[in-house]
């Protein structure tokens, strides 16, 4: 047992750089002191040992942020992050929802990941990673603090995703000058990816325009145990397991993995034919173990003659996104930044 | 003794910090103790030298993980966890709960990297105790957002507990975090209701309270305090000058320096950088009337704003004067150059005579020409290089004497907090109403200037007299010291007030008046040097010769 645990923390550490190995190990070690046999989850600890920034109205790299609360019912908060305008020191607090001033400028809602358990908006790998998208994309990014399994259960990610969608697409101050319509861009990472898809249904029936998802190795599954999660189980970083702990957190009790929430295009999902959903980009990492059902998502949305691009990053692990510092990172914000800026 | 730019050892937070003389500009603190910037951006702080350990022990966790599971649930919900941010003793406090058997194939691992075997030591605490750098501003943050009750069991006094707050508040407005600021505000608001704020620390901290408000809902741009009317500012300045000593002080000491100076010279010419109401001047004309051998002719130039309402308010305080100096005999003459800021005004507006011994005197007025913009030259330079070429025979100088100008805002909130309760108190020993309300509100508007505004907007920019003496000296002056007729003047001013507070103190030929131990005023006096300065010092040098 400990010697072919031996040979995969030798093989994820040839892949990633070392601090990135360093730092998704540790999530690993935590995450792992986090979930309980029982499906319950250590949720103070967790609290505890998130690193997490606070908002700042002071330009830093040319972006400042100010947290909103968007829901007083449920508590939802947000993070706006907006670009600084030359080189004012600090707004004031009415400067901060100050109209946008160009022709175009797309909003970026940002979903961050963590299986839908982890996290916050105001964790420090997701404020630095909404910060570098407000660079790359010279968008305004709103980084929703959607409720977590497993207190809060199947749909609750999605309704607070939603009502952030209509929040941001009601704002006046962010309507692009061209057509006094917000752009909005749907984004996220891992369990955000997921429920970037989701809004992105319930926007399109609901006739709000969304001008693309962005999907960073989406977090979705199925009963059935794919080729890739055999093989790549517990290689690098992530187990099986433990993404069956994840579902079975955030799924509706007595349902199983092909609930259409997790199997959007599975034996309980639908068809997207006929409708006009988003164009897409997904990036799925080679070395994650959940690529087949990642890629199974994007043949369901060819199938259905939706516009996607896919960006399969062969060498990639899961999290290559959260530090700047390999080659990964950089070609896909290069293609999210393209993506967004093919609108103008 | 070298001065540290005390805004750039807020950012560093350096525990150690040594005070050698010739140090390079400190570096980040990152760069400084080799952590790896990446992993910091995540929210920990792990050196890069170490990042292989930290590495060796997480798989050696992994390991004793995988190989005692029923440990591991034990670890989730018996283990008390300390400061995540430091990886490798978080990861070694973990390691530390498993039992190191001799089996255990984790004691020999083999690093990867070398092809060497390390064998498992006993970790340090000294590495780790090094790891703990003081935090730095965002992770107190999120100390702050955790324990969001700032009052401790130990803080009976409101008054203590009203300064904290602020301390607190000042502290996330430096930070960004507008809502936590806010939420500060508006406990302050309620502990201000049980706090006496006729006098004290609630008084002073109501100003302060108003000038965050002020700050974070209205901006640094000044607004309605900058704009306050010519008019409404001398009024205010004149209550504060009969509340208090400390103008008075600050006329006393330049006259009795300017007397001397002008010595045995029939043509004096004096140049004020603020008339006012020209409140120095009527006891300057009557020394000079009484001096031996004769008053000189005696020239004053009042520079003061231009007056709104078509009045001419700088000729009317120069009619004041000139009937004042005809009824004891001496030949005056008086000219007004109305200028909205100093740095306006050009030498050739004063016409000054080649063959007259001039006065320049500058009343609280240089710190406004220090600018706000690194990049260009500020005001003061030009300023302080045509009154060189005037060649006056003295400048006084009086400024207060506080750090109210540097850049890191905690700092010059922390600063301003200290000096303005300081001059409070002290006007709380003033019965005289209604100067003592307006006086106040004189006060007020210095501080609401100090921490509300930045940029052009801010023109308190206070100095301390030891950054003066560089600049001075920088720009080609050389101190005149005040003696001993200067401290008499002083001290028997401060017989006229009853209050036992006030101190004088001579320093080095300068002269401070102040409140118990804390001076609040500093005045001096110069001359130009008659060959050329050597260099115009680098404005963040701060060394005392």
């Amino acid at each position: 047992m400990s010697a072919s645990n031996e040979i995969n923390l030798n093989e994820s550490k040839m892949v990633v750089p070392l601090n990135t190995w360093v730092l998704i190990s540790s999530f690993k070690l935590a995450y792992n002191l986090l979930r309980r046999p029982d499906g319950t989850f250590n949720r103070h600890l967790a609290e505890f040992l998130d690193r997490r920034v606070p908002a700042n109205v002071n330009p830093v790299g040319g972006v400042f942020s100010f947290d909103v609360l968007i829901d007083r019912a449920t508590g939802l908060l947000s993070r706006v992050y907006r670009p600084a305008i030359g080189e004012e020191p600090q707004p004031n607090f009415f400067d901060l929802e100050r109209p946008v001033t160009a022709e175009v400028v797309p909003v970026i809602i940002f979903f961050h990941g963590g299986s839908f358990a982890h996290s916050s908006a105001n964790s420090a790998i997701y404020d630095h990673l909404c910060r570098i998208l407000v660079g790359t994309c010279k968008a305004v990014v709103v980084s929703v603090n959607y409720r977590r399994a497993p207190e809060n259960r199947y749909p609750c990610a999605y309704d607070d995703g939603w009502t952030a969608l209509k929040w941001v697409n009601s704002r006046s101050w962010l309507k692009s000058r061209k057509d006094s319509k917000v752009h909005v861009y749907l984004a996220g990472d891992s369990s955000g990816g997921n429920i970037a898809h989701h809004v992105a249904l319930r926007a399109v029936e609901s006739g709000i325009d969304i001008l693309g998802n962005i999907l960073l190795n989406p977090m979705f599954g199925g009963q059935e145990r794919t080729e890739s999660e055999k093989r790549l189980d517990g290689k690098y970083f992530v187990t099986l397991r433990d993404r069956d702990w994840y579902w079975k957190a955030f799924l509706p009790d007595g349902t199983d993995r092909d609930h259409p929430a997790c199997n959007p295009f599975g034996p309980k999902g639908r068809s997207l034919e006929g409708i006009q959903f988003p164009k897409s980009l997904v990036v799925v990492a080679g070395l994650d173990l959940i690529q087949d059902w990642q890629l199974a998502y994007v043949e369901g949305l060819k199938k259905a003659d939706q516009e996607v691009k896919l960006l399969y990053m062969e060498q990639a692990t899961i999290g290559f996104y959260l530090l700047p510092n390999n080659d990964h990172f950089h070609v896909v914000m290069d293609e999210i930044s393209k993506f967004v800026s093919s609108d103008c | 003794m070298v001065l540290y730019d005390s805004a750039t050892l807020a950012g560093s937070s350096s525990g150690s910090s040594s005070s050698s003389s010739s140090k390079p500009p400190p570096l980040q603190p990152e760069q400084r103790q080799d952590i790896d910037g990446h992993l910091a951006g995540a929210g920990y702080k792990v050196r890069s030298s170490e990042l292989r350990k930290v590495a060796q022990r997480l798989e050696r966790l992994e390991t004793a993980m995988v190989n005692s599971p029923a440990d591991l649930s034990q670890l989730a919900s018996d283990t008390i966890h300390y400061n995540p941010s430091d990886l490798a003793s978080w990861v070694d406090s973990l390691l530390s709960e498993f039992p190191l058997t001799p089996t255990c194939p984790a004691e020999f691992v083999t690093d990867p990297v070398t092809n060497q075997t390390v064998v498992n030591d006993a970790w340090t605490t000294t590495e780790t105790n090094m790891l703990l750098v003081p935090q730095n501003v965002s992770y107190e943050q999120q100390n702050l957002n955790n324990q969001l009750t700032v009052v401790t069991a130990m803080e009976e006094d409101s008054g203590i507990r009203l300064v904290h707050m602020l301390m607190t508040c000042a502290e996330c407005v430096q930070c960004g975090d507008f809502s936590l600021a806010t939420s500060f505000l508006e406990d302050m608001q309620g502990l201000l209701t049980r706090v006496n704020t006729v006098c004290g620390i609630g008084k002073v901290a109501g100003h302060f309270i108003d000038a965050l408000s002020r700050r974070i809902f209205q901006g640094i741009g000044g607004g309605s305090i900058n704009g306050g009317s010519a008019y409404e500012n001398e009024i205010l300045y004149h209550h504060f000058y009969e509340a208090c000593p400390y103008l008075k002080f600050a006329h006393f000491t330049a006259n009795q320096a300017i007397l001397e100076a002008f010595d045995g010279h029939d043509c004096v010419h004096v140049v004020d950088f603020n008339l006012m109401h020209g409140l120095q001047w009527p006891a300057l004309i009557q020394a000079l009337a009484l001096r031996p051998g004769g008053p000189p002719l005696l020239r004053l130039t009042g520079i003061g704003p231009p007056s709104p309402d078509g009045r001419d308010s700088l000729r009317e305080v120069g009619l004041r004067l000139a009937e004042l100096a005809r009824s004891v005999n001496v030949r005056f003459a008086f000219r007004g150059v109305a200028a909205s800021r100093l740095e306006d005004v050009k030498p050739w507006m004063l016409q000054v005579n080649p063959k007259e011994s001039v006065a320049v005197n500058s009343i609280m007025q240089l710190h406004r020409l220090l600018g706000s913009d690194p990049n260009r030259n500020a005001p003061i330079e030009t300023v302080l290089n045509w009154i060189r070429s005037l060649n006056p025979k003295i400048m006084t100088v009086v400024e207060q004497e506080a750090n109210h100008n540097q850049p890191g805002f905690l700092y010059r909130f922390t600063e301003a907090l200290h000096y303005y309760s300081t001059m409070f108190d002290s006007l709380e020993a003033c019965t005289v109403q209604p100067n003592k309300a307006l006086a106040e509100i004189y006060i007020q508007r210095e501080i609401t200037n100090v921490v509300s505004c930045e940029g052009s907007a801010r023109v308190e920019r206070h100095e301390p007299l030891a950054k003066w003496r560089i600049r001075l000296t920088g720009a080609g002056f050389r101190p005149l010291h005040l003696g001993s007729n200067a401290y008499k003047q002083a001290s028997m001013l401060l017989t006229l007030f009853s209050a036992e507070g006030y101190s004088v103190e001579e320093n080095d030929g300068y002269l401070t008046l102040g409140w118990h131990s804390r001076p609040l005023i500093a005045a001096s006096a110069w001359q130009a040097v008659s060959d050329a300065p050597s260099e115009f010092p680098v404005p963040d040098t701060h060394r005392l010769s």
